[in-house]
């Protein structure tokens, strides 16, 4: 199923977040490191996977009319 | 933080106070709070230091005149060297002497100077009326013969012959002198009213303008001679001139006379000159003497006078020959000060210790985040909204990324935020060059508020990224998850899904038909997603605060209802979301029939919910037992307000009957309670009066209710309104796409269907056109809506579900502040 990439990404995000909150340098910043880290992490991941989500099962389909045939030949595709 | 006390040995009081301000950590309190500031004790040191200030000033503003600039301040240690008595008394000794010299230098050199002035005009007088003497000598004959006439028989008795040399002469007396030359003609006709003619008036102009002693204003003049006779004539003249604002000299009818007069004029004026430039030069090396030392005399003053207005809210005790002083400081750096007691107590030789010691306290301390130049633009923006209570969550630190975050999702655009995040990386990379920016009333918003609009502009580049915009253009990374197929001319065709894009929007999206049907749906959804997201977390975060505050009752009258209130709604449709997009609607069993039905619209869903619980359409249905589910969590949102409403008031009166039962009462809210264990010396009972302020115990259960309904409402309300208000998040973002869509769309697609050497020169002119528009309108004013919406969204949203924000802000008497604002916080007569 395509949507277990949400997951997968989701594990290694937080992988990433909690090597990012062990080796965040000691001292008086270490607070604001830790949180900046988590939160923009969660912030990133979780942007990534709305989007991810929300094109996974498209309930409509994008039309154009202005469209030429002749650019279509190798199934090319223009935004 | 720490309530301190120190105990100050009165005669060098003025030296520990001075080391305690350069240390810069302890907040004092004001304890004669009921002493008026004309009767505290050193008010009269304090007047002192104004009068140096005073001259100070005036000799800065003379120094301005002269254009001579002050010496700029060393960063040695002669400036941070805390001064004695002596030196402060020998210093205004100093400042007196400059005072008195300068004033009377400048005294002189007015002087000097009308003086000149008055020999230039005289010297002006005599040169040109020698023309006027010689036509009035000439007209001599003419004059007499008129009055001789016997048609004027009443002037006949006034003229008389004089009896000098010539003895046919009449008598004709003259004014000469100098007046404005814009006062001229009023001049001339006053006269000429007032003597009825009988007058001969001549006048010519001085060709360079005089300058006026007292007002240094250049102006013109012209010198005039009247001749007339008779003695009361002639007083008239004299008054009239006057009363004009002109000045008469006395010159001589006598030509030879005149030149002797004019001569001794000249070598008076010559000597003046050399008199004037010498004052002048004397006052200027004067000045520049001053120049050298004067910016560390005004710190000096200025430290020096912030000083004893400290110690005018120290308790002054004449007899135990000790000042009483108190304050708050943070608890770790009660050892600097104790080091910085015992360095004043070396430096000034003085036999007694001063003593440092921690009251224990029921007050509520100010509170003190330490920030740096990161955090302090993100901290302002949590205390414009209201100083933490000390020791409640600050919310500054979730705002360093959140606050960004929130702001790029409505300014998403890899080109904008890369431009944005550039300035402000120019800004940060060149800060220390850029600082005299930061009290410029226009830039001085952007230096201080650098990293945040670096953050931004990174945050927005990654939005940007995800929503596929670069200046509203797509950008086609990896291969787009549609395809274009049986596309015929001028015939609407619909892509076909042949895989999922696997970072941002599917760049098909942009320039599609129903293009705006899909991302507001998307852009909706996430801003509600973020927007629960945000609001559970502020939620969660009262229990931090309910523990700190040591309310744990509040955690299960408060916390729990207000999460399964919010979660029981709002979080049931944040699922919703989620799930209605992870399934495939329109997926088909093995012969190719429809598996579900029509997906169901999320918003009727939540609309039914509350007006026909327990019942959901079978074709409305986005899974099995919704109507169960839906039901027991709507019974759970209304359970939760009256949990909310009653359960703490019941709480605390069942704990106020308890006290009360058990023989206690309510103290007077201001009865003072010698509350601290702190008075083995006797003195401290008098100043360490505390009152009563944890008023819980004041309020009657009637109050208690009214607070909390209020509470409960708003908070049932809020969550709604709150949520809707999220919405801003995809508005905004809508407006923006569009807004640069429209711009690219209306001045540079155009210029592709030129041809030849006109696309280049469109395509120029239209490229600078686009790229001022952008970055006045797209980046600065757009920018500023997102930043003005997402400040909202955390004050609003964010910071009322659990932020009071009542506190008071630690202000640390430090010589740093006095230096750089004004006046500094002591002023406040």
């Amino acid at each position: 199923m395509a949507g277990s990439i949400i997951f997968i990404v989701g594990f290694i995000t937080a992988g990433v977040a909690a090597a990012g909150y062990m080796l965040s340098p000691k001292g008086p910043n270490q607070v604001l490191y830790r949180t900046m880290i988590l939160m923009t992490l969660a912030c990133m991941y979780l942007m990534w996977a709305i989007t991810y989500l929300a094109q996974l099962h498209p309930l409509i389909m994008p039309r154009r009319s202005d469209l030429k045939p002749e650019h279509f030949q190798q199934h090319s595709m223009d935004g | 933080m720490s309530l301190v006390q120190v105990y100050i040995p009165t005669e060098g009081a003025a030296t520990v106070v001075s080391e305690i301000g350069e240390l810069g950590v302890i907040e004092f309190r004001d304890l004669n709070p009921n002493v008026n500031a004309f009767q505290r004790a050193f008010v009269s040191d304090i007047r002192r230091f104004d009068e140096m200030e005073r001259k100070l000033r005036f000799l800065a503003a003379q120094m301005e005149k002269a254009s001579i600039t002050a010496q700029p301040l060393m960063p040695d240690e002669e400036v941070g060297r805390v001064r004695t008595a002596q030196e402060m008394i020998s210093l205004e000794a100093i400042l007196n002497n400059h005072e008195t010299r300068v004033l009377s230098l400048n005294d002189a050199y007015a002087k000097l100077l009308r003086t000149s002035l008055e020999l230039t005009e005289q010297n002006c007088v005599l040169q040109r009326t020698t023309g006027f003497f010689q036509v009035a000598q000439d007209h001599q004959e003419e004059i007499r013969r008129s009055f001789e006439e016997p048609s004027t028989p009443l002037l006949q008795s006034q003229f008389h012959l004089e009896a000098g040399d010539d003895s046919q002469r009449i008598h004709l007396g003259f004014v000469a002198g100098v007046i404005a030359r814009q006062r001229l003609p009023t001049f001339e006709r006053v006269l000429w009213r007032a003597l009825r003619g009988n007058l001969h008036m001549n006048h010519v102009e001085i060709d360079e303008p005089v300058t006026d002693p007292l007002t240094e204003e250049a102006v013109q003049k012209d010198v005039f001679v009247i001749f007339g006779h008779g003695a009361e004539i002639m007083k008239k003249i004299r008054k009239i001139a006057e009363s004009l604002g002109g000045t008469i000299y006395n010159i001589d009818a006598n030509a030879d006379m005149r030149r002797d007069h004019a001569l001794n004029v000249q070598n008076r004026l010559e000597e003046v000159e050399s008199v004037l430039e010498s004052t002048k030069a004397a006052r200027i090396d004067e000045l520049n003497a001053v120049a050298r030392s004067l910016n560390t005399w005004m710190t000096l003053v200025k430290k020096e006078k912030a000083v004893y207005h400290t110690m005018n809210l120290f308790n002054y005790d004449v007899n135990s020959k000790c000042l009483i002083a108190e304050g708050w400081c943070a608890t770790n750096r009660l050892h600097d000060i104790r080091r910085a007691l015992q360095t004043a107590r070396d430096n000034g030789n003085m036999e007694s210790h001063s003593i440092v010691h921690v009251l224990p306290t029921n007050k509520e301390p100010p509170t003190f985040h330490r920030t740096n130049k990161f955090t302090e633009g993100f901290q302002s923006i949590v205390d414009a909204y209201g100083i933490a209570r000390y020791g409640e969550v600050n919310p500054g630190l979730f705002t360093v990324i959140s606050f960004p975050f929130l702001f790029a999702l409505m300014f998403g655009d890899l080109g904008h935020g890369a431009i944005m995040a550039a300035f402000a990386a120019w800004i940060c990379v060149r800060e220390r060059k850029l600082a005299h920016l930061a009290n410029d009333e226009l830039f001085g918003m952007v230096y201080h508020g650098r990293y945040i609009v670096l953050l931004m502009g990174l945050f927005s580049m990654y939005t940007g990224f995800i929503y596929n915009d670069i200046f509203s253009r797509p950008m086609h990374v990896w291969h787009s998850g549609w395809e274009w197929r049986n596309v015929k001319a001028n015939q609407t065709a619909e892509a076909v899904s042949v895989g999922v894009y696997p970072m941002g929007v599917d760049p098909v999206w942009h320039g599609a038909d129903n293009a705006l049907l899909f991302t507001n749906s998307y852009k909706m959804k996430m801003s509600i997603l973020f927007g629960v997201l945000q609001m559970s977390f502020g939620i969660v975060l009262t229990i931090f605060n309910h523990l700190h505050f040591k309310k744990r009752s509040s955690i299960w009258a408060e916390f729990v209802p207000q999460m399964l209130f919010m979660q029981s709604i709002f979080g049931y449709l944040s699922l919703c979301i989620l799930y209605k997009w992870s399934v495939d609607w329109y997926a088909t069993d093995a012969n190719g029939a429809p598996l579900r039905g029509q997906p169901p619209s999320l918003l009727n869903m939540l609309i039914f919910m509350f007006l026909q619980p327990g019942t959901v359409k079978p074709e409305d249905q986005l899974f099995a037992g919704q109507a169960t589910v839906q039901a027991v969590l709507l019974l759970m949102a209304v359970v939760c307000v009256p949990w909310m409403l009653l359960a703490k008031p019941l709480l605390m009166k069942a704990e106020l009957d308890r006290t009360r039962n058990a023989g206690y009462d309510t103290v007077p809210a201001n009865a003072p309670v010698a509350s601290n264990g702190a008075h083995d010396q006797g003195v401290t009972s008098t100043i360490s009066t505390e009152t009563n302020e944890d008023g819980n115990s004041a309020h009657t259960f009637g109050d208690l209710m009214i607070h909390q309904s209020i509470h409960t409402i708003e908070f049932c309300l809020n969550s709604i309104s709150n949520t809707a208000s999220y919405l801003r998040l995809w508005a905004l973002s809508l407006a923006h796409a569009q807004l640069s869509s429209v711009l690219w769309d209306m001045v540079i697609a155009p210029c592709f269907y030129m041809k030849g050497t006109a696309r280049i020169f469109a395509l120029f002119i239209a490229f600078a056109f686009w790229f001022i528009t952008s970055v006045g309108i797209l980046i600065v004013m757009e920018g500023l809506s997102a930043f003005l919406h997402a400040l909202r969204l955390h004050w609003v949203e964010f910071n009322s579900k659990f932020y009071e924000g009542s506190g008071r802000k630690f202000v640390p008497f430090s010589f740093t502040d006095v230096l750089t604002n004004e006046g500094g916080p002591q002023e406040q007569e």
